[in-house]
C-alpha cells in the first residue's frame, strides 16, 4: 500500500513536469514582435473605443462575449436551481456584527457602487468595462451583507424584480444582436455611427453592451452570494 | 530574455495547481487547486506581449507602441468563465457533502460503489 502511494505520487510528478515542459515549450516561440498589429493600427477607428481590449471583446469578437455571457447566465441558474434541491440551512439569523463594520459599509457602500457605475460607463475609454464594473458593484453588495445581515439586503431588493432585470438585459443583448437582420446585414454588425475618440458616446453600441453586461454580472453576483448564503448560513 | 518572467511563474504555478488537482483527496483544495491552474493560465496570457517599453492598450495616438491587446481580451472570458466554473462546482461538492458527509473523494467513490453494489 505504502509502495503503490509512493508509485502514485511520482507519477504525477512525471505526468505534471511532462506537462509544464510541453507549456513551456509552446510559450518559448514568440514571433517577431515589430510585426504590423491589425488591432492596433485600426481598432480606434474602427470601433471608436479608445480602451482597445473593450473594442474587441465588444465589437470584433461580440460573437465570443455573447457565449461568455451565456456561460455566466446558466452558471447563474445552476447555482440557483442546483441550491434549490438541497434544504435550507437553519442558521440564517444575522451575526450580530461590530460598530466598525457597520460604520465602513455605511461609508464605502455608495462610492464602491458609484465606482462600479464608473468602470461600467467609461469602459470603453478607459480601463474597465461591464464585467469588472458589475463585479466591483456586487461586492458592494456583498459589504452590506456582511454588515446588515443578508436577509435584511435581500428583503430590500425583491427577488423577482431582480430576476426580471437580470433575464431582461440578456434578451435585450440577443436582440440587439439580431436586429441587423432586418436591414439585410449579417448579425453583430454595429448600426449606430461613431463619435470622435475618447467622448462618451463614440462607442456605438459598446456603451449599450457594456451596461447589459453589468447590470447582468452585477445582479448575477448578488445572487450567487446570496444563494450561498441562505443555503450554507450566515457569513 | 530574463528567465523568471511571467510566463516561467505561470507555468510553475500551473505544474503546483495540476498537482494539487491529481494527488490531494479533499474536493474542496482540488478546486482550490483548479483555481490556481485558472490563475496561471491568466497570468501567461497577460504576460504574452509584457514588454518594459510599451503602453497599455488605451490609445493615446498613433505612433506610440502599445501591448497587444488581443491576450487580454481573451483572459476576460476566462476569468467570467473561471468564476462560473468554480460557483457550479462548489454547488455539486455540497450536494456530495449533503450526502455522504465527507469531501474525500477517495471515501465519495467508495460508497458510491458500494450503493451501486446493493
Amino acid at each position: 500500500m505504502r509502495t503503490s502511494k509512493l508509485a502514485q505520487t511520482t507519477a504525477a510528478l512525471v505526468l505534471v513536469a511532462c506537462a509544464c515542459a510541453i507549456i513551456a515549450f509552446g510559450f518559448s516561440y514568440r514571433g517577431p514582435l515589430d510585426r504590423p498589429n491589425p488591432y492596433l493600427s485600426r481598432a480606434t477607428t474602427d470601433t471608436g473605443a479608445t480602451n482597445l481590449v473593450a473594442g474587441i471583446y465588444l465589437d470584433y469578437r461580440l460573437y465570443d462575449s455573447l457565449f461568455e455571457l451565456l456561460v455566466f447566465s446558466v452558471a447563474v441558474l445552476g447555482v440557483r436551481f442546483y441550491l434549490g434541491t438541497t434544504r435550507q440551512s437553519p442558521n440564517t439569523k444575522a451575526i450580530p456584527e461590530s460598530q466598525a463594520v457597520r460604520a465602513s459599509a455605511d461609508l464605502l457602500f455608495s462610492p464602491i457602487l458609484l465606482i462600479g457605475v464608473y468602470l461600467i460607463l467609461f469602459g470603453h475609454l478607459s480601463p474597465g468595462g461591464g464585467f469588472s464594473g458589475g463585479a466591483v458593484a456586487g461586492t458592494g453588495l456583498l459589504l452590506c451583507a456582511v454588515a446588515l445581515g443578508a436577509e435584511t439586503v435581500a428583503r430590500r431588493f425583491h427577488s423577482t424584480q431582480l430576476e426580471l432585470f437580470e433575464w431582461g438585459a440578456l434578451f435585450v443583448v440577443l436582440l440587439l444582436v439580431l436586429i441587423p437582420l432586418i436591414f439585410g446585414l449579417s448579425p453583430f454588425t454595429d448600426l449606430l455611427p461613431r463619435g470622435a475618440p475618447g467622448e462618451l458616446l463614440s462607442g456605438g453600441t459598446l456603451l449599450i453592451y457594456n451596461v447589459l453586461i453589468g447590470i447582468k454580472v452585477f445582479v448575477g453576483t448578488w445572487v450567487v452570494i446570496s444563494t450561498f448564503i441562505r443555503h450554507r448560513g450566515e457569513i | 530574455m530574463e528567465m523568471i518572467n511571467g510566463v516561467t511563474v505561470a507555468v510553475v504555478l500551473f505544474g503546483i495547481g495540476l498537482l494539487g488537482l491529481i494527488i490531494r483527496r479533499d474536493l474542496v483544495i482540488k478546486l482550490l487547486a483548479l483555481g490556481l491552474v485558472d490563475s496561471s493560465v491568466t497570468l501567461a496570457l497577460v504576460s504574452l506581449d509584457a514588454r518594459q517599453d510599451a503602453l497599455t492598450p488605451i490609445w493615446q495616438g498613433a505612433g506610440l507602441a502599445y501591448v497587444d491587446p488581443l491576450p487580454h481580451a481573451l483572459v476576460l472570458a476566462a476569468i467570467v468563465i473561471n468564476f462560473a466554473l468554480l460557483a457550479l462546482a462548489l454547488v455539486f461538492v455540497m450536494l456530495l457533502v449533503e450526502r455522504y458527509h465527507t469531501t474525500d473523494s477517495h471515501r465519495i467513490a467508495h460508497e458510491i460503489g458500494r450503493e451501486t453494489e446493493e
